[in-house]
């Protein structure tokens, strides 16, 4: 086969290391392509093992292709396979052997033997070479009728493969109703599972053009289908029959019978072998009853066992994914496994992630019954050579407490802890006790003694010694050197680094100065005066407002900072239900293991083909009726800000905008910590350089608004008109019909995506999503569709050059309890995607309460 | 973690052997179907290769091609079943060498496609011939244990399996039943079972696949006894830390326990120790795991281990304390109590050999000090 070319390519210089060895290979090769000796099979063998394993490091054989090619023309099977796989890897880089490629591959998918037959087929669909699929249609066409399943199998797979390299090629040979019919009428199961496996993702992806598809789409989901799928599920591999679950999953049963007809039929899976089959079963079983309380229940205690055998059965991966899982059941309906407790203690051996999944389980599932084992075994942990389950596990005891009644011996418990001496678990037990004691006051009394015995250059970590301090101000009257404790912290004020201790600091002193005026006062003033010098602007800023209040009226200060408080009943759940119920409906997938519902960590790109086009549609444009969704054209009423012109409002703009973001606070504090220092002094305490921190302070706060903030047209800092030209210049009147955005969402890649941090202010002012759109829109970004409540918003913004109709894409999700920004940028002209990344980015820091 | 995330991928990787098997979604998907199949994976290789490690996957890279081609295409698992996957792809072992020399058929592969795929039967092909036939049904338990800091037993299950191999010619079908089957608390199948029977009658009813495999697996919880106790004591005072620790038979389960270990890790705050034992050998290694190994409890003494490990300067006393993990091993006993009934076979042969064992072994069973 082509010994001229072949001989050309070994004699060119360029051939890369290994060029002895290869051409070596080759002639050997070559002898052995024409023998027919016995035996021959086996040398060969060694051979090709030898250009696999040179192609598998690294090393270029290419140029033994006609050879590899010859040599195979055999009925040894495992010289096929090597073939194949060599085939495969070059034909993908090196087009002129493509074509090489597919007659050999065409030849062989009409061997005799089946196997040859199938993996050819095999071969041929996975070469992915875009200009060749004419070449697919008709060996497939021929396998999809095989009389031998293990061809119709692999034929079935290289149609989805046909659709994914030309979807076109795939539709116009009439394809999927082939597969559809097969489906349906095949003997084989595996046959079976691969159309429903390559029908789903194939419609899913049309449904979204195609009438049809999507009609077909739901038709897979129809009664008839389903049972007639459901009828032969014992036939299925363990596999297939996880495919056909996520399927029934997903069916709407027409009234009870069905319900109950479908669980009576899959009861059995329950006992599987296989706990993807298992946890399947689960979801099929829970999805169907959710509707139905009483059975919904029975169902819990039904799957309770199976579970729990998963759970104490597999490798450790295994465990982890089917307590992922478990854990999200307990959350949901603590009581029922509230008997099963000990299943969720802690093995020495677990690895961390598991050790920590089930504290979290303990701690849900304490109630009056169980609590004095649980917590027994909690207290075990603390003394863990693993120091972060130590301290999780003290985190847990603390849960506890917090949700019980009765919490007299777990109080003893969290004290113990204080005396074990230990620098980490006394800091999570003050951090507990603290918390306790906001809920249950009543035990002030035993705790303030042992809390009282701790000193306080034994607590290093912030949330501890914010957690001591607090202690300290608000049960000044029964500690008895709680203002010389105080004292001696703002001694040392500078040394502290952590701003939530400072303003612990603050607030401690000003609870103990009303209750303990004449010991504390000098203590108070010192720490206003170094809160007002301090370069933190929240400390700074808490030392101020004290110091103002002190000055209006001590009683009216009092009540502000000290009011009689009520006992704390309920503490806020981290998580909303919202998202628990959402990672419900996600049970069995990544969501369960990740604790987020998938919208939140799946990009668009990567979604499964369902999702993709129902997220889409769910989030989109000119939804009327969720009333969390704001079309953009709402925002149009501030449209007559957008006629001027660009450099009209570069000017424009900016002052106002650099003044309402940051100026105006950081002139009144500035000024205000000068006259604060100047007055402090009435209370006998000179403070000479308060002053120059505070200008010193503000300088740093203008670095920090000019840090990263390029020259941007909507908001250029400087007064001049731009020495530099600004790099990137937005139409402030772009226009992009939504069918339009949707398109170019699917179609374009990502060119920029990156998560940021976002400014308190900018958090604070989100608490509607409108806020943001009318903010974006002054600096040319227009919103297409918003959404989400607190915490989790989510935005689809687009912009266009000023100059030609280049769009930008923007999917952004804001966090607000975390005060994260995650953005992905899409662009037609991917070159300038960071630049405007850099606009988008400055323009959302700006974005505060207004 | 055996799940990862990725800007672009999420990842999913198990250990094995100090290989690492991963796979990798840009989709939503069912987390464990991927882990369990990496599991099966894992296990069809180690099956194959005859163990695991860096050196025998690349001696047999080329089975390793096959197999994987064999057991997912396009991203979705086809053919796991060990049973099946052997009739395609020969192992490379010394006996298929010998046979294709004897044969003069070259190819380490049946030409005909197996049976087990048209048949009804998947797990099994139709024409299994041997000429002794044979089936032996082995009892294996692990007892899973915690005994907390005051010596109380807290938690004591037995997870079990129910081995078969099953060594028979044709079609054969079989029925296992148990003396005792109330007492399992859960159970699971073999795809081969049959659910009806188990579900009026708790007996198992199937179609064994040909040679070794895993038919049932059970757990049993809330026991009341553990065969052995440990007792530890550590006293510190004064930067040193005295231990001792006591070992030796609590409920006689009636045959001989051997294999019986002790490990435990120092904790990190301890810079040495000197630790010695009136039975079995003491090993110290660099990791600070400490493993003495017991065998068997002699008849004239109890196993005791005693030593002092000296603290970090600084260190008045242990707050940290090891726990002890103990091994041990009975052969011919469950613990759980399951005890095999009868075994009835249909459609096989008059001679036939019918062996039952059973076993217990420590799984995680651990003592807190």
């Amino acid at each position: 086969m082509a010994p001229p070319a072949q001989s050309q390519r070994s004699a060119s210089p360029s051939q890369p290391s290994g060029k002895g060895e290869v051409s070596d290979l080759k002639s050997q090769l070559r002898q052995l392509a024409g023998s027919r000796a016995p035996g021959v099979d086996d040398s060969k063998r060694e051979l090709f093992k030898k250009v696999i394993s040179y192609m598998t490091i690294g090393v270029d054989v290419s140029s033994v292709f006609g050879e590899m090619v010859m040599c195979s023309a055999t009925s040894d099977i495992v010289l096929k396979k090597m073939c194949y796989l060599y085939v495969g890897n070059y034909a993908k880089v090196n087009p002129d052997l493509a074509l090489l490629t597919i007659n050999f591959l065409q030849r062989d998918c009409k061997d005799e033997d089946p196997i040859i037959r199938g993996l050819a087929l095999r071969s041929l669909c996975s070469l992915r070479v875009t200009n060749l699929v004419e070449y697919l249609v008709g060996p497939l066409g021929s396998g999809l009728k095989d009389n031998n399943s293990y061809v119709r199998m692999v034929a079935v797979m290289g149609v989805l493969k046909l659709y994914h390299i030309s979807a076109s090629t795939c539709i116009d040979a009439d394809f999927p109703l082939t597969l559809k019919h097969l489906m349906l009428n095949d003997p084989d199961t595996q046959v079976v599972a691969n159309c429903l496996s390559a029908l789903q993702e194939i419609w899913s992806s049309e449904a979204s053009t195609s009438e049809e598809a999507s009609r077909e789409r739901e038709a897979l989901l129809s009664k008839p289908i389903v049972y007639h799928l459901l009828n032969r599920i014992k036939e299925f591999s363990e596999w297939a029959q996880c495919l056909l679950l996520e399927l029934v999953a997903k069916y709407v049963p027409s009234d009870s019978n069905d319900i109950f007809d479908i669980m009576n039929l899959l009861e059995d899976r329950l006992q599987h072998a296989n706990g993807a089959v298992v946890l399947a079963t689960v979801k099929v079983f829970l999805h169907l009853t959710l509707s139905m309380t009483d059975v919904h229940q029975q169902v819990y205690e039904r799957i309770k066992a199976p579970l729990l055998t998963l759970v104490s059965s597999g490798s450790p991966e295994q465990s982890y994914a089917v307590l992922s899982h478990l854990h999200l059941l307990v959350m949901r309906a603590p009581f029922i496994f509230a008997s099963d407790y000990k299943h969720f203690y802690c093995q020495y051996n677990e690895p961390s992630y598991v050790k920590k999944l089930k504290l979290e389980m303990l701690t849900a599932v304490a109630n009056e019954s169980n609590t004095y084992e649980i917590v027994t075994e909690l207290c075990e942990y603390a003394a863990n050579v693993d120091i972060t389950i130590a301290r999780e596990s003290i985190r847990a005891v603390g849960k506890i407490a917090l949700q019980q009644y009765d919490v007299n011996a777990i109080v003893d418990r969290l004290l113990q802890f204080l005396e074990m001496e230990k620098d980490y678990v006394t800091a999570e037990a003050l951090v507990l006790v603290k918390d306790l004691l906001r809920k249950y006051p009543q035990w002030s009394h035993d705790c303030i003694a042992v809390v009282g015995s701790i000193s306080t250059q034994n607590v290093q970590e912030p949330k501890a010694k914010a957690a001591l301090i607090w202690m300290l101000g608000e049960y000044s009257q029964d500690m008895h050197d709680a203002p010389y404790i105080l004292e001696s912290l703002i001694e040392n004020w500078d040394e502290e680094h952590s701003a939530e201790v400072r303003l612990q600091l603050l607030t401690a002193v000003m609870k103990c100065f009303f209750k303990r005026p004449p010991e504390t006062q000098n203590a108070l003033g010192a720490a206003l005066a170094a809160g007002l010098a301090d370069f933190h602007q929240d400390v700074h800023d808490r030392a101020l407002f004290y110091y103002r209040l002190l000055q209006y009226n001590v009683s009216v200060a009092e009540n502000v900072v000290n009011p009689p408080k009520q006992a704390v009943s309920v503490f806020a759940d981290t998580q909303s239900s919202e998202i628990k119920d959402r990672i419900f409906d996600e049970f069995n997938s990544l969501s369960v293991v990740y604790q987020k519902p998938s919208y939140m960590f799946t990009d668009k790109e990567h979604r499964g083909p369902f999702e993709f086009s129902d997220e889409l549609g769910n989030v989109s444009i000119g939804a009327e009726s969720a009333d969390n969704v704001v079309p953009a054209n709402r925002v149009e009423a501030n449209d007559k800000d957008l006629l001027l012109s660009t450099s009209e409002k570069e000017e424009s703009r900016g002052p106002t905008h650099n003044g309402s973001a940051y100026s105006a606070p950081l002139y009144d504090s500035s000024s205000a910590s000068i006259s604060a220092a100047n007055s402090l002094s009435e209370l006998a305490i000179s403070n000479p350089t308060s002053a120059g921190n505070a200008s010193s302070s503000s300088l740093a706060i203008d670095d920090l608004l000019g840090l990263g903030l390029p020259a941007t047209p909507a908001a250029a800092p400087s007064p001049a008109p731009a020495p530099l030209p600004p790099p990137l210049k937005l139409n402030p009147k772009a226009v992009l019909d939504p069918g339009t955005f949707q398109q170019k969402w699917r179609q374009l890649g990502i060119s920029f995506s990156q998560e940021f941090s976002m400014s308190p202010q900018g958090v604070a002012a989100l608490t509607t999503p409108q806020a943001l759109l009318k903010h974006m829109q002054g600096h040319s970004i227009h919103c297409i569709a918003s959404g989400g409540q607190s915490p989790n918003f989510k935005f689809f913004f687009f912009a266009q050059k000023a100059e030609e109709s280049s769009n930008y894409l923007v999917e952004c999700v804001i966090n607000t309890s975390s005060a994260k920004a995650q953005i992905k940028i899409k662009a037609d002209d991917q070159s300038t995607s960071q630049a405007f990344s850099d606009i988008f980015q400055s323009a959302l820091s700006k974005f505060t309460v207004s | 973690m055996p799940v990862i995330a990725s800007p672009t991928h999420y990842l999913f990787q198990i250990v094995r052997e100090g290989i690492t098997f991963l796979a990798c979604t840009q989709v939503e998907m069912p987390p464990l179907m991927a882990i369990e199949f990496l599991c099966r994976v894992a296990d069809v290789l180690s099956g194959y290769l005859g163990g695991l490690n860096e050196d025998l996957v690349k001696d047999n890279f080329v089975i390793v091609y096959e197999l994987l081609d064999e057991m997912i295409d396009n991203g979705f698992p086809l053919t796991t079943e060990p049973n099946i996957l052997r009739e395609m792809i020969a192992p490379p072992n010394i006996v298929s060498k010998m046979l294709s020399v004897v044969t003069g058929n070259s190819s380490n592969m049946s030409d005909t496609l197996p049976g087990a795929t048209a048949s009804c039967v998947p797990w099994r092909t139709t024409d299994v011939k041997y000429a002794n036939n044979e089936v032996y049904v082995d009892l294996v338990e692990e007892m899973d244990a915690i005994i907390n800091r005051d010596g109380v037993l807290v938690k004591c299950e037995i997870y079990g399996e129910v081995q078969v191999n099953s060594l028979l010619s044709g079609l054969p079908d079989l029925t296992l039943s148990f003396a005792n089957p109330s007492i399992l608390d859960d159970v699971r199948f073999h795809p081969c079972v049959r659910f009806r029977p188990w579900e009026s009658h708790q007996i198992l009813s199937f179609v064994p696949p040909d040679g070794q495999f895993k038919l049932m697996s059970y757990r049993v919880k809330k026991l009341k006894s553990t065969p052995i106790y440990v007792k530890p004591q550590l006293t510190s005072n004064d930067g040193t830390c005295r231990i001792s620790v006591m070992v030796g038979i609590r409920n006689d389960p009636g045959k001989t326990i051997d294999s019986i270990t002790l490990q435990f890790q120092l904790p990190p705050c301890v810079l040495s120790a000197d630790l010695t034992a009136n039975h079995g050998a003491v090993d110290i290694l660099s990791n600070k795991m400490c493993s003495w190994s017991i065998g068997r409890i002699p008849k004239d003494k109890a196993p005791s281990l005693t030593g002092t490990m000296v603290l970090e300067t600084g260190l008045e006393r242990l707050h940290v304390f090891p726990t002890f993990q103990l091994g041990f091993r009975i052969m011919g006993v469950a613990l759980s109590g399951l005890q095999i009934d009868k075994l009835d076979l249909k459609n096989v042969p008059s001679r036939l050999y019918k062996g039952f064992r059973a076993l217990t072994r420590a799984g995680e069973y651990e003592v807190r000090s």
